[in-house]
């Protein structure tokens, strides 16, 4: 059997009394895998737990055979788990570039010592970053924004460059949290085919999406998530016959 | 000769405040740090410049010393401090400016307590106040120009971009892989070496220092010269500091020139008062904005399309 990419077992988070996360165990291999589920169902909490942002009250994760649930958000950054938020959280007095730009992991001149003294390297380096950059950015249609500040995009263009910031970094896992809300179909559906794309070049995608026509056209696997714990896992076809899934989106048995 | 020496008098004191203002840009205007303590740093500063100088140690050793101490305490206070939010942070470190200054003030055996120590001058007397000044004019824009050009390379390098982006949202940059307290621990180490350096000069050219040349008005001071000029830009706070200097000198001696109803001097602090409050209501990024990121490869991708849109049009 394929070993998991990101292995998660037995996690629970409560905030008082309420368990947003209450002993999820999943497995992410390869590809791009979907959770799903009605809001308040604790997907975004797991996501934060994931990236070091929430300790878990129990539980562990491992990201490659490493346990990860320790480390400080930066380092799991590191590791090559990327995030991008739900709701935009862009350097708006940057640039887009410089959104874009700042996102590059290992980064030689972003070290106090190296930026002063180095500076030979990491121009030369960052020559092929902004290369990179306008490459995403041509992709998600805002290399002609390159230039501006970032304050300037509209909603619909701030969630493009939140995931395309995610994509700069290279990450070996990068979690989504809905990518295509609020933008509009058309183009929705062409991010996810660029999605599909950089998946087949060695990204796992990690995506909470609520507009399932999309999420289940490329998903290669499906988490349904209701009340803090995972109640489906499954193709997306075997959860769309599955009548569980109805009642949890529709409250009803 | 009298104005004349008086202008060489403004334009050290523009020098000495314009590295001070610098490093509060450092720190406030790329890293987001509201620094409220920055007097205790020019102090430290200071009075590690007169100790040592009285000890017989050259002027040179005196000033780096001065700016090494500095960087410690600033290394020391943001242990700490970093783990408060924003406005806490700002009340810590004035706490620790005024707490630096009534230890100075009370214990007589480190420095005179209020009586204060002379200070060595670097230069020896050539029997001119001009030429003394013109000396230390020469001293203090030497290190000007090293702490511009420090803080300029940094923020026009990713360390900069980084510095900016934790100013902008610290959680989203620590997700993006950005070790916020490092880069806030290096910032204040940076700006409080340049603020002991400054201090150095302070009391060289002075010859004396006292813990009342260091009450909380001189942070403040350095606040209004920076948010004035324009946080996150390096020309704009020299321009804030140059100008704060020459009002605070231009009220002072005008009684001298014009019959006046009122002493200007009194009406000074009211003026600073209202004259922050206009730059925050109608300009709030100061008389210059943000400089943006330059560096070689963004300047020649940025030249590049401008040219093909000329080509274009």
């Amino acid at each position: 059997m394929e070993e998991a990419l990101l292995k998660i077992s037995e996690v629970s988070k409560h905030f008082g009394g309420v368990y947003a996360v209450n002993g999820v165990s999943l497995d992410i291999k390869q590809g791009i895998c979907g959770l799903v589920g009605p809001n308040g169902s604790g997907k975004t909490t797991l996501f934060n737990i994931i990236l070091g942002l929430h300790e878990p009250d129990k539980g562990a994760i491992y990201f490659q055979g490493k346990r990860i649930n320790k480390l400080a958000p930066h380092q799991i950054y590191e590791l090559g788990i990327v995030n991008a938020f739900q709701i935009p959280r862009l350097f708006f007095n940057l640039t887009v570039l410089d959104n874009m730009l700042v996102a590059a992991r290992g980064q030689q001149g972003d070290r106090l010592f190296s930026s002063l003294f180095l500076r030979k390297s990491w121009q030369e380096q960052e020559k092929g970053l902004i290369d990179e950059a306008m490459g995403i950015l041509e992709v998600v249609e805002l290399s002609h924004m390159a230039f501006s500040p970032a304050a300037e995009l509209s909603g619909g263009q701030r969630r493009l460059l939140e995931v395309a910031r995610g994509i700069m970094a290279k990450p070996t896992l990068l979690l989504l949290d809905e990518p295509a809300a609020g933008i509009n179909p058309e183009l929705a559906n062409k991010i996810f085919q660029k999605l599909e794309e950089f998946s087949h070049n060695g990204i796992t995608f990690f995506i909470v999406e609520h507009r399932l026509e999309i999420l289940f056209d490329f998903a290669t696997w499906v988490y349904v998530m209701d009340k803090g714990s995972i109640v489906i896992a499954g193709h997306p076809q075997t959860i769309i016959d599955d009548p569980t899934f109805y009642s949890v989106y529709l409250g009803e048995e | 000769m009298g104005p004349l020496l008086y202008g060489l008098d403004v334009i050290v004191y523009i020098g000495i405040f314009g590295i001070i203002s610098l490093s509060l840009n450092l720190e406030f205007g790329f890293a987001g740090l509201a620094n409220f303590g920055k007097v205790a740093f020019f102090l430290v500063g200071a009075y590690t410049y007169a100790l040592l100088s009285q000890a017989g140690v050259p002027f040179y050793l005196c000033l780096i010393a001065g700016g090494l101490i500095s960087a410690i305490f600033g290394l020391v206070v943001s242990l700490p401090a970093l783990r408060l939010r924003a406005d806490y942070l700002a009340i810590a470190v004035l706490a620790f400016g005024e707490i630096l200054r009534l230890i100075v003030k009370s214990e007589y055996w480190l420095a005179r307590g209020d009586w204060g120590i002379r200070v060595l001058p670097i230069f020896p007397w050539a029997g001119s106040h001009l030429v003394y000044r013109l000396e230390n004019i020469g001293l203090v824009f030497f290190c000007l120009g090293i702490c511009f050009l420090v803080v300029q390379l940094l923020a026009n390098s990713p360390y900069g971009r980084a510095m900016r982006a934790i100013r902008e949202d610290e959680v989203a940059a620590e997700a993006l892989g950005k070790n916020r307290s490092k880069f806030k621990a290096q910032a204040l180490m940076l700006g409080s070496a340049m603020a002991g350096i400054a201090g150095g000069l302070y009391a060289q050219y002075l010859q004396y220092v006292l813990p009342g040349m260091f009450m909380p008005m001189v942070t403040f001071t350095v606040w209004i010269m920076v948010l004035l000029g324009g946080p996150a830009n390096n020309w704009g706070v020299l321009i804030g500091a140059a100008l704060v200097e020459i009002f605070d000198r231009g009220t002072n001696i005008l009684k001298d020139y014009i019959a006046l109803p009122v002493d200007p001097t009194n009406l000074q602090y009211i003026l600073f008062g209202a004259l922050i409050i206009f730059v925050l209501l109608y300009r709030p990024q100061g008389l210059l904005k943000e400089s943006g990121i330059k560096t070689k490869a963004l300047r020649s991708v940025f030249n590049g399309r401008s040219s093909t849109k000329d080509k274009r049009s």
